[in-house]
């Protein structure tokens, strides 16, 4: 059997590998991780040079955070730009109608645009691995966590880059698909928090259920992460006397914040919410479905 | 091998397209004229499966596909009126990402590509970038692309708009030589004179509705009125008009030096009967022919004062 590789992403990778602009966001990219990495080696060696039993080498294992949080920083910053930017792109350039008369399925072509922007931020993060890989060795953590890092940023770039392609299949714009993901984006990170504080402020003082949205939350599911690796423990267990747990959160809550329970069922729950994301948007952009259907980009007739 | 039933769409209140029904048979190079905002673009959206109808339905052959599904996808190749191509793409890579569009593998469709190009003429360009090509050139690689997947129909929507004289005969050339081959070709216009030459049908919308349909010696049948000749004669002009005045089919319009125009209300065959008649009488004919705008004047007259 041929393998056989969605279009959009055969094509999308040729035109990537082929520009100049990919080698200047690697050379940025790098620039950016190895300014984090210098930085955070100064910060620790003048930190540790105040100590009298300054041992450098205990606190070289947060050279791993470091890099990693600037990475998940700026995967999440780029991708939403990379994908909202592809369908209203498409109808701004006025390709979408001939790829909708094709026998691509809206669904293949959201799926083609999410994935070739996640193997584009593939070849960035591989490229920083290097770095990354200093920081392992210099600050003795295991290599497993180096592939764990990269699932981790993976599902990071499979959900920002659905926020992204839902905004660009409402917005005829791409610069307001942009911003309206931003929007969105941070809706997610601030919004999930609320029912939270509402509980705490108006309620008993416990968090219980009210936690659960946050299993929605990417940056909760990062510092659940990188607490889990540095660790080994979870932000929500008793050992960290969180505030939200005492006896009475709730049977769910008290079940997930077991060992690394949490952070699985925030992994599957923030994936379920982008494939919804991206289900949205196919039907969005599926003629059949919109009323009044999409106005193409009308250039003027030279 | 086209039927378009009872076809209605509306945009809030304004209908675009109201209720046109309309058969293109198989084989057939069809045109479809009508001014700006007729609704020919809506129209033909609605068929490629881009827009959704308000009512009524669309069949392609004898298949019972709906309209947008997959099936009835392959059986068309659309050409926008306006579209785009994507940069830092060579022409070979933009066919072989239409072609795995539609389900198909690399090494066929390279070998596809090959014979394409041949035919809309383009096969030196086959390594060049998609946007360096001039608009011809693109508009004729839009055509390719659209009979990647052999399909039984080809809609090209103001397929000459934007292009120079040069490339619209190109264009013009590559439709004949695509109808000689079978397929079934829509090609709309506002321009009805680009297409009455090479269509074989038309119709005539305006403001969403058919005016007319059938064909181009139908249509040119229904004209009402009379019919507009030109004569251009080498002899004394003076004979010639007392005679031409004694026919009763014949109105004599205007007389110019040595050119008269008439209009005749008979046949195709008391035309040629005329014809007959004046050279008898003596008079020496060095022109003889029916005013070429003879549809265009219909098709003002069907699409109201204010077509243009
Ligand atoms: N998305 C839309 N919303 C509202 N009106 C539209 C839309 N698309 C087209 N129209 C209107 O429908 C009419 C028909 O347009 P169109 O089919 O493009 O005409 P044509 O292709 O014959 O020039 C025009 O009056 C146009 O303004
Ligand atoms: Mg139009």
């Amino acid at each position: 059997m041929r393998i056989r590789l969605n279009p959009i992403v055969k094509k999308e990778l040729q035109v990537t590998v082929r520009s100049m602009r990919l080698s200047w966001g690697l050379f940025a990219y790098e620039g950016v991780l190895t300014m984090a990495f210098l930085l955070a080696l100064a910060v620790i060696q003048e930190t540790t040079s105040y100590m009298s039993s300054g041992n450098i080498y205990s606190y070289l294992i947060y050279l791993f955070p470091v890099l990693a949080v600037a990475q998940v920083c700026i995967v999440a910053l780029i991708m939403p730009i990379i994908t909202a930017s592809s369908i209203s792109g498409e109808n701004e350039r006025q390709t979408f109608d001939i790829m909708l008369t094709t026998c691509m399925s809206p669904l293949s072509i959201v799926f083609g645009k999410v994935s070739s922007a996640v193997l584009r931020i593939l070849f960035f993060v591989a490229a920083g691995t290097p770095i990354m890989a200093l920081s392992f060795v210099v600050g003795g953590l295991s290599w497993s966590y180096l592939f764990y890092f990269l699932l981790a940023i993976i599902l990071l770039s499979v959900f920002s880059g659905s926020v992204g392609i839902l905004c660009s299949s409402f917005c005829k714009r791409s610069i307001s698909a942009v911003i309206l993901s931003f929007v969105i984006y941070f809706c997610i990170y601030i919004l999930t928090f609320l029912p939270m504080i509402f509980r705490a402020i108006f309620g008993n003082g416990n968090a219980g259920e009210s936690m659960l949205v946050l299993l929605f939350n990417p940056g909760v599911f990062f510092e659940e992460f990188f607490m889990q690796i540095m660790t080994g423990r979870s932000i929500f267990g008793p050992e960290q006397g969180s505030a939200f747990l005492s006896d009475d959160v709730g049977i769910v809550t008290y079940l997930l914040a077991r060992g690394k329970v949490w952070m699985f069922v925030s992994a599957g729950c923030i994936l379920a919410l982008s494939f919804l994301f991206m289900a949205l948007a196919a039907w969005k952009v599926n003629p059949m479905h919109s009323g009044a259907g999409r106005k193409p980009g009308r250039k003027k007739v030279e | 091998m086209l039927y378009i039933r009872d076809l209605t769409k509306n945009y809030g209140s304004f209908t675009a397209v109201d209720h046109l029904s309309l058969h293109i048979p198989k084989g057939d190079l069809f045109g479809f004229v009508g001014p700006n905002g007729a609704g020919k673009t809506t129209t033909i959206r609605i068929v490629c499966g881009l827009l959704k109808a308000s009512s009524g339905s669309v069949q392609i052959g004898s298949t019972a596909a709906a309209v947008g599904s997959s099936e009835m996808k392959r059986l068309i190749g659309y050409v926008p009126d306006f579209f785009g191509v994507y940069d830092n793409l060579k022409v070979r890579e933009y066919m072989d990402m239409y072609g795995s569009m539609y389900g198909m593998y690399s090494r066929d469709i390279a070998k596809l590509t090959d014979d394409l190009l041949e035919l809309v003429n383009l096969s030196d360009k086959k390594e060049f970038y998609v946007d360096t090509l001039s608009r011809g050139m693109k508009q004729r690689l839009c055509v390719a692309r659209a009979l990647l997947h052999n399909p039984q129909l080809l809609i090209l929507d103001e397929p000459s708009s934007g292009l120079d004289p040069r490339a619209r005969v190109e264009m013009k050339e590559l439709l004949k030589n695509l109808h000689s081959m079978g397929k079934t070709i829509v090609i709309s216009s506002h321009i009805l004179s680009e297409l009455s030459e090479m269509c074989t049908s038309i119709g005539i919308m305006n403001r969403g509705r058919l005016v007319a349909a059938g064909r181009i010696e139908d249509i040119m049948r229904q004209i009402s009125g009379g019919r507009r000749i030109h004569i251009r004669i080498a002899s004394e002009v003076e004979p010639a008009l007392r005679m031409l005045k004694e026919q009763t089919d014949v109105t004599v319009e205007s007389v110019r030096e040595k050119e008269l125009i008439i209009t005749h209300r008979g046949t195709e065959e008391e035309v040629c009967a005329l014809i007959g008649h004046i050279i008898h009488n003596q008079v020496i004919l060095t022109d003889f022919y029916r005013e070429a705008g003879s549809l265009e004047s219909l098709f003002m007259q069907l699409t109201g004062g204010g077509a243009s």
